[in-house]
């Protein structure tokens, strides 16, 4: 399954990053790396984007880019 | 991976290393154009300031350096710089902040800046600033920049909230892990930061000491590294000497575009994938992700060895003010509230600052400078230049300075709040639908009082294509300066219906920046839409200090930058009005000439004459102007009698106070009372009613209904005025994107308003 999937309060382990280029590069530099854990914390108002907590800080991002991540529920 | 064991080869590598900085540096000696000469001999050291987003790195820099800095731009990009020079214990500094970053990607203009400042001019030591409750993610770009070998110091910022959380940290431990000197600071309370600068000073004195022990990542990789720069030493000796050698394998290693540009290197050369060739078959072919990886590994295992922090985790404030804030029924309307109030204490606190500004010039200082135009004799064309060109231009200058000073305060207090990534992620959707980027609403919502203030504030948004776009659809959302023009109309023609007319001409501008923004994003703007991943930092009171020291800075910047401009084409204006002098019609003025020449283009849309062809030019400087132009025009002036005296020296100064303390109470009653949009009320007071008596029924006889709702559309849609050009220009650094706003608008306008005219007259509106 993706993060896009995970629901808020639910917890994932990265096991892929599937985009590539800038996007893969940018995911990995904010700590987006394969084996770390990511907690879903909140969907914006609207719907998107999503707020994840990962390494002990608070990241956004839009459900596209979090359906190139590949997460195994926690 | 322990980055405290190192294996044997690691701390030879290190040894060989420092002896190649050494050698490098003093090679280097004739590349420092501005500070030549031996590192004992140099007067001045430089010190560059990078960390991270939110790490507190310009408020750590206001604290050191405050009003002393110089703002300016990149070379060739609209990133601002920002420089200081001054002294600490006797030893000259120059400061230089490096825009905030996560990492030293190829990807961004502030990461390629950041790095090819680091790596070409060679600063004598870096000041990395770390935020202390966040040290895995910061120490990630840390190690980066620690393999460009560069004396290093770093500052752990924001060390009294990490505290206040519970967290210690062995900083003799991460200090010798990193080979670099650690200084807790808390920028906010100014603690720490002279041991940071004397910290700094001493790295510069003895670089050899305080180069960054490289942290090895993996024999692997290491090996590989070793292997390209074995390579390059062989066939490209040369580029060992201009770059540090192991940081140049890493980035020819992860494919870097700019490093193999500048090598003029294939990404397939032979020296890098032969030395690749085992990690590729043991690790896949993405090294780039593969040193990505290696480098959190480091940062997580020396954050892991340095950093204790408590068992269980309290719920953090930020958390329970998200809870509302971002929650899925409040968060819009709380947004739209803040907003509301933003835009109203923008607007209503400025405006009897710029009304009194206003008054003031076209009072007092008018007076007096035509007092002294008229003890000196000056011809008339003289006196009419000074008071309606230049002092003119002066007032349309200094009105802007209020609401521009206003909306700097405002939205810096938003981004070091950390309210401004919630905003963006609340409105991201929705805008997000026309091609824009959450962050865009706040620049548009600005538009609605003054378009200037709102080109000023895409700076918010970090990608360049976002910021354009968003700057390209700001000139769509109607301008309090507009108001004038349709009051006048509307109190002609639709005096009924007031409200009604008013309000579809502010929806038209809406819809149509929806229609054009999905118009650019499928032409202009095509391709793969800019990321949105971005920080929600925690809740933070931005400083006093800081807020006071970005305000001025914007508001300084635009004074003297645009105010050149403005008074330039204030003046222009003026020329094409009263040129040839002495002209008794205005249609025979070069105004009224070219009002002729472009008549003809106008007659489809039901206004096809020089008089409205001369007003819409004047409206460039801007749209207001519109309606002074046409009362000037149509109207012809009682000049005589019209003079007032000049009250006496002491009168005038005492009124100048006095005016400003009722400013000053207005603007605190406008705070108070937030009813009632002041810039957007479409009455008109009775006063200015009758003066416009005349005009109305000049009016009249010039337009009919149709021909004026197709007139104060052209006014909507048509040409930015020549303040937001120069506002584009400034953030821009070029002309580009106000030429095409420009293009676009006058078609969009003139198509409108003909559908509108010509429409209308097919469906026998046209009566």
């Amino acid at each position: 399954m993706t993060l896009a999937e995970l629901r808020p309060g639910q917890k994932g382990r990265i096991l892929q990053i599937g985009a590539l280029g800038p996007l893969k590069r940018r995911l990995m530099d904010m700590g987006i790396v394969i084996g770390e854990e990511i907690v879903v914390e909140k969907v914006a108002p609207l719907g998107d984007p999503i707020e994840v907590r990962i390494k002990s800080y608070n990241l956004s991002l839009r459900k596209k880019e979090a359906h190139e991540i590949q997460v195994e529920a926690v | 991976m322990n980055p405290g064991v190192r294996s044997q080869n690691t701390e030879v590598r290190n040894e060989r290393m420092k002896a190649e900085v050494k050698s490098r540096k003093s090679e280097s000696g004739i590349q420092d154009t501005e500070d030549s000469g031996t590192k004992k001999a140099k007067e001045t050291t430089t010190i560059a300031v990078a960390g991270n987003p939110n790490a507190g790195k310009s408020t750590l820099i206001n604290a050191i350096a405050g009003a002393r800095m110089q703002v300016g731009n990149w070379p060739g990009v609209t990133v601002e710089k920002k420089t200081a020079f001054f002294e600490h214990v006797g030893q000259r500094i120059k400061l230089v902040d490096l825009p905030g970053t996560y990492s030293l990607s190829p990807y961004t203009q502030e990461e390629i800046i950041t790095r090819d400042y680091l790596v070409h001019e060679k600063p004598d030591v870096i000041v990395n600033v770390v935020d202390a409750t966040n040290l895995e993610r910061n120490l990630y770009l840390t190690l980066q920049m620690m393999e460009l070998e560069i004396p290093m110091v770093l500052a752990l910022n924001i060390y009294d909230e990490a505290e206040a959380k519970g967290y210690r940290f062995d900083l003799k431990a991460l200090s010798s892990m990193l080979g670099v000197a650690v200084v807790p600071t808390t920028a906010t309370k100014g603690e720490g930061l002279k041991a940071l600068l004397t910290a700094a000073l001493a790295a510069a004195e003895d670089p050899a000491a305080h180069v960054p022990k490289p942290v090895a990542y993996g024999d692997d990789i290491e090996r590989a590294a070793d292997a390209v720069v074995g390579g390059l030493g062989s066939e490209l000796p040369d580029v060992l000497r201009q770059y540090p050698p192991r940081w140049l394998a890493l980035k020819l290693m992860e494919a870097d575009h700019t490093v193999l540009t500048r090598l003029g290197m294939p990404a397939d050369s032979p020296i890098i994938t032969s030395a690749t060739g085992h990690l590729r078959t043991a690790h896949g072919e993405d090294m780039e992700a593969l040193l990505a990886d290696a480098r959190y590994a480091q940062a997580t295992g020396l954050a892991r060895e340095v950093l204790k922090k408590p068992d269980v985790r309290k719920r953090e404030i930020t958390e329970k003010i998200d809870a509302v804030v971002l929650n899925r029924f409040f968060g819009i309307p709380i947004f739209l509230a803040a907003m509301w109030l933003m835009f109203k204490l923008t607007f209503d606190v400025s405006k009897p600052f710029a009304d009194w500004l206003g008054a003031m010039i076209s009072g007092p200082f008018k007076r007096a400078a035509e007092a002294l135009v008229a003890i000196l004799q000056a011809p008339a064309w003289i006196a009419s230049l000074i008071s309606d060109g230049i002092i003119a231009g002066v007032g349309a200058v200094l009105v802007f300075v209020p609401v521009i000073f206003a909306m700097m305060f405002f939205i810096t207090f938003l981004e070091g709040s950390g309210y401004m990534a919630r905003a963006a992620f609340v409105m991201d959707r929705a805008m997000h639908a026309i091609g824009l980027h959450g962050k865009s609403f706040i620049p548009m919502l600005l538009g609605f009082g003054c378009n200037v203030p709102a080109i000023y504030a895409t700076r918010t948004l970090e990608n360049p294509k976002d910021k354009a776009l968003t700057a390209l659809l700001i000139p769509l959302t109607s301008c309090g300066a507009r108001l004038p023009v349709y009051v006048v109309f509307i109190g002609t023609f639709f005096a009924s219906q007031a409200a009604t007319v008013l309000w579809s001409l502010y929806v038209m501008g809406i819809a149509l920046a929806i229609c054009v923004g999905m118009v650019f994003k499928r032409t202009l703007f095509r391709g793969e839409a800019p990321m949105f991943i971005m920080e929600l930092p925690p809740y933070r009171m931005p400083t006093f200090r800081s807020l006071m020291i970005h305000t001025w800075e914007k508001g300084k910047h635009f004074l003297i930058k645009a105010g050149t401009y403005i008074l330039a084409v204030s003046i222009i204006v003026w020329f094409l009005l009263n040129m040839p002098w002495g002209v008794e019609n205005k249609k025979d003025s070069y105004m009224g000439q070219v009002g002729q020449v472009i008549a003809p283009a106008l007659k489809p849309l039901g206004f096809g004459s020089w008089e409205a062809g001369s007003a819409l030019i004047a409206g460039l400087v801007a749209k207001e102007i519109v309606v002074g132009t046409m009362g000037e025009i149509y109207v012809k002036k009682e000049e005589e009698g019209e003079k007032e005296e000049a009250p006496p020296l002491r009168e005038e100064l005492a009124g100048i106070v006095t005016s400003f303390g009722t400013a000053v109470k207005e603007a605190g009653a406008n705070v108070i009372s937030t009813v009632g949009i002041a810039t957007m009320s479409s009455d008109e007071t009775e006063e200015k009613k009758a003066e416009r008596m005349p005009l109305r029924e000049e009016l009249q006889k010039q337009f009919t209904p149709l021909s004026a709702y197709a007139f104060i559309t052209f006014v909507l849609l048509y040409m930015p005025c020549a303040v937001v050009a120069i506002a584009m220009r400034q953030e821009f650094g070029t002309w580009k994107w106000y030429g095409i706003a420009f293009a676009y608008q006058m078609v969009l306008a003139w198509t409108v308003a003909f559908i509108i005219y010509q429409g209308g007259t097919l469906l026998g509106l046209g009566g």
